[in-house]
């Protein structure tokens, strides 16, 4: 008798199963384990055995702000990667989507003085609306057009947050620290449980990656559904799925509405994470801009396109990127950088980011087109053929 | 933003409605003809290999760098140094294409030439030997890890980056020229000693600036000389039979590789005369690396492929820009010329999803 096979399928209610194996229910509770405990872990981290710089990296790569900041950014990836890893749809415009979530949710925070159970739905709906506005005007271009068309959607999206004053605060932004991160009683940034204080860092770590689970479900959930099939069956081919009665028109705008919803939510998270919100342009750094938007793409297509947890761990390395260079310069002297502004160098702190960034997006797409998720499903069969790996 | 700030002074100065349009017209075919020249360096870069090259504006940005070091460093004359950095920007082309997207030298080529280069910045601040050794150790150290990984995955089957992909790279590359340009050359605004000076010809009202008018004849004479290539010598065939079916001319003996590098090359040095001509004012800056996000709804409204589109896309959305700045009113806010021309592509896809010139992709069931 040969040993049970946990990778051998019999039936379809199998092959949908979230974590039909143990090493995916294991991975499920390391998930879970990490979730809980990576807020305890201690201020500063010294691993003796590791040198300094290895240390620092550790250090900043683990900031609980940080890795809240990165949670933001996985939530809108996981919406991206709904339109373009599952349906095709190339959008470079979608940081004009977390931007209308976060003006949403700091404007209804600081004027009306709504809390997160009203501002999430809120952004969710708006999202939704916009996208699906903004989805018809998609459906006839493709390919490289389409790329182009979505940049106008940032030009335009960030000339109405620049000047609608009133909500936006214009082109010098908007303060959004008033806006309190609460569900119903349980305020995220002064946190207590069981008698115990938590500070804001780790409340909002909890909170920003808890709707980070919830949105890499609603997309899993999405994807293994009827609907996701017909997603795939229009990026695959969207004629041939015309043929077969999948309408490729409501798909595609239904993609863009849901991936924009998404996105809105974690703009409504970013406001009272960032308290400040500034609106963007297409060569300025900072903001809802087009920098945002080349960021969200990097992110699924270094984590892999078409893979819920490549967005997720896109996110988190794109995301810690800039802070843990900072930290690094910071702390140590590299050559050539000019670490606190004082030394003369030939790039400074940011210059090396944008540079490190531009290098990663570069690198990784020569080396795997098909990104760090590639990666991993070759090291599973390296391990599963093992020894007869080449 | 040097070059488009060349409105500036024109708000200020009243005249009669007429005079005001007319202006405004030649404002916009001088600014089209600067748009024109950038979508061209597009073109010939997606007939040939099917990319939008983000990294164009990166070109743009070098080669009006690299004139101006021509002219202060070395010691050129003007005129000259147009033709020096045209030559140099078309060699970074096609470096760039064969090291980084064609893939030929990948595993070489690619991780050296960075860290050299890198190397010998670090070396050209610090005055050490050491940071240069100790970019070449890693650099040889990167490049055996590379050549190792490449093995182990199958050797060269890389080339299967789909578009986008390569398309992303190219923003990747944007991003890392932008910033490797003032880290060369400065932060500072640099001045190409204003050759054109600000004399202009005053028929009736009009102001018709001798600058602009230089601007669209080098415009023109460029886009001729580009429509002379394509049509009459072979590698403009080779280039057009590309586009046209890639496997069949392949199969047809064309080289595409060739092609491709030549592609890069012209794009390479049509960007460094539109960045020299964009620079030309009275000084410039890294900023003006905008006009090749500008220059895409010009793109659009010509289509992709076609360089007649570029002339036309230009010169349409040029002046388009130029009455949204004249006649707009107040409360869209300063800069909504910038936005109109995006709301004037987005309409004009509505009604032409290829723009006005391009080839519509046949699909058939």
């Amino acid at each position: 008798m040969a040993r049970t096979n946990h990778r051998m399928v019999t039936d379809y209610k199998d092959d949908l199963r979230l974590f039909g194996t143990p090493w995916k229910r294991f991975g499920l509770v390391v998930m879970i384990a990490a979730f809980v405990l990576i807020p305890f872990k201690p201020d500063t981290i010294e691993f003796l055995f590791l040198p300094e710089t290895a240390n620092v990296t550790l250090d900043a790569f683990l900031d609980l702000h940080i890795l809240a900041l990165a949670g933001v950014f996985a939530i809108g990836a996981i919406g991206l990667n709904l339109l373009t890893g599952y349906t095709g749809q190339i959008s470079l415009g979608h940081g004009v989507f977390v931007g209308a979530g976060a003006y949403l949710s700091a404007y209804l925070g600081t004027e009306y003085d709504l809390a997160l159970q009203v501002l999430l739905p809120a952004a969710a709906i708006l999202g939704f609306v916009i996208g699906g506005l903004v989805g018809p005007f998609a459906l006839r271009l493709r390919g490289s057009y389409l790329v182009v068309v979505t940049l106008g959607l940032v030009v335009v999206g960030t000339w109405i947050f620049k000047e609608w004053r009133s909500v936006t605060g214009g082109h010098n932004g908007r303060s959004a620290g008033d806006v309190e991160p609460a569900i119903g009683p349980i305020n995220f940034e002064e946190l207590s449980l069981f008698g115990r204080e938590f500070t804001s860092g780790q409340g909002m770590f909890w909170l920003i990656w808890a709707v980070v689970g919830l949105s890499a479900l609603l997309v899993k959930n999405i994807v293994r559904s009827r609907t996701g099939r017909a997603l795939q069956a229009v990026r695959d081919r969207d004629l041939a799925a015309e043929v077969i009665g999948v309408d490729p028109s409501r798909y595609k705008t239904l993609a863009f509405a849901i991936s924009s919803s998404l996105a809105a939510v974690a703009g409504a998270l970013y406001a009272p994470l960032q308290d400040f919100l500034t609106p963007g342009g297409l060569t300025e750094a900072g903001g809802f801009g087009l920098l945002m938007s080349i960021q969200f793409v990097a992110i699924i297509i270094l984590g892999g396109l078409g893979t819920i947890y490549g967005s997720v761990v896109g996110a988190v390395l794109i995301g810690t990127l800039p802070e843990v260079v900072n930290a690094v310069t910071r702390r140590t002297d590299l050559p050539g950088i000019a670490g606190d502004g004082f030394s003369s160098g030939l790039l400074t702190v940011d210059q090396l980011n944008q540079v490190l960034f531009g290098l990663a997006i570069a690198v990784v797409l020569l080396i795997e087109p098909r990104g760090l998720a590639a990666v991993w499903e070759k090291f599973k069969l390296y391990l599963r053929t093992w020894p007869f790996t080449r | 933003m040097s070059g488009l700030s060349l409105f500036a002074y024109q708000a200020g100065s009243s005249a009669s409605g007429s005079d005001r349009f007319l202006q405004a017209l030649f404002d916009g075919t001088s600014l089209g003809a600067r748009y024109a020249l950038v979508v061209l360096g597009f073109v010939i870069i997606y007939r040939a290999t099917g990319i939008i090259n983000f990294a164009q504006g990166g070109f743009v940005l070098i080669g009006a760098y690299l004139t101006y070091n021509a002219m202060e460093t070395w010691g050129v004359p003007f005129y000259p140094a147009i033709v020096v950095s045209m030559a140099l920007t078309a060699l970074l082309g096609v470096l760039m294409q064969r090291s980084i997207l064609q893939l030929v030298f990948r595993e070489s080529a690619g991780a050296v030439a960075w860290l050299l280069a890198w190397a010998i910045a670090s070396y050209h601040e610090q005055g050490s030997w050491a940071s240069f050794l100790i970019g070449l150790v890693v650099g040889a150290i990167v490049f055996v890890l590379v050549r190792k990984v490449e093995l182990r995955s199958g050797g060269g089957k890389l080339n299967e980056l789909p578009i986008f992909g390569a398309v992303m790279v190219t923003i990747g590359l944007l991003f890392v020229i932008e910033e490797i340009v003032p880290a060369v050359w400065g932060v500072n605004d640099l001045t190409l000693k204003d050759p054109w000076g600000i004399g202009a010809f005053r028929p009736g009202g009009l102001t018709i600036g001798h600058d602009k008018l230089w601007g669209i004849g080098f415009a023109a004479a460029a886009l001729l000389l580009f429509v002379l290539v394509d049509r009459y010598t072979k590698v403009g065939i080779a280039m057009r039979a590309i586009h046209f079916d890639q496997e069949a001319a392949v199969a047809q003996g064309i080289p595409t590789g060739l092609a491709y590098a030549v592609a890069w090359g012209l794009a390479g040095a049509v960007a460094a005369l539109a960045g020299t001509i964009e620079a030309s004012g009275p000084n410039f800056s890294g900023a003006l690396v905008v006009i090749a996000f500008l220059a895409f709804p010009a793109m659009i409204l010509g289509g992709f492929d076609s360089p007649l589109g570029a002339v036309i896309g230009g010169i349409v959305i040029g002046i388009a820009q130029s009455m949204f700045l004249t006649y707009q009113p107040d409360w869209l806010g300063p800069g909504f010329d910038r936005v109109g021309i995006f709301i004037v592509m987005i309409v004009v896809l509505m009604v032409r999803p290829y723009g006005l010139f391009g080839t519509p992709e046949v699909r058939r069931v």
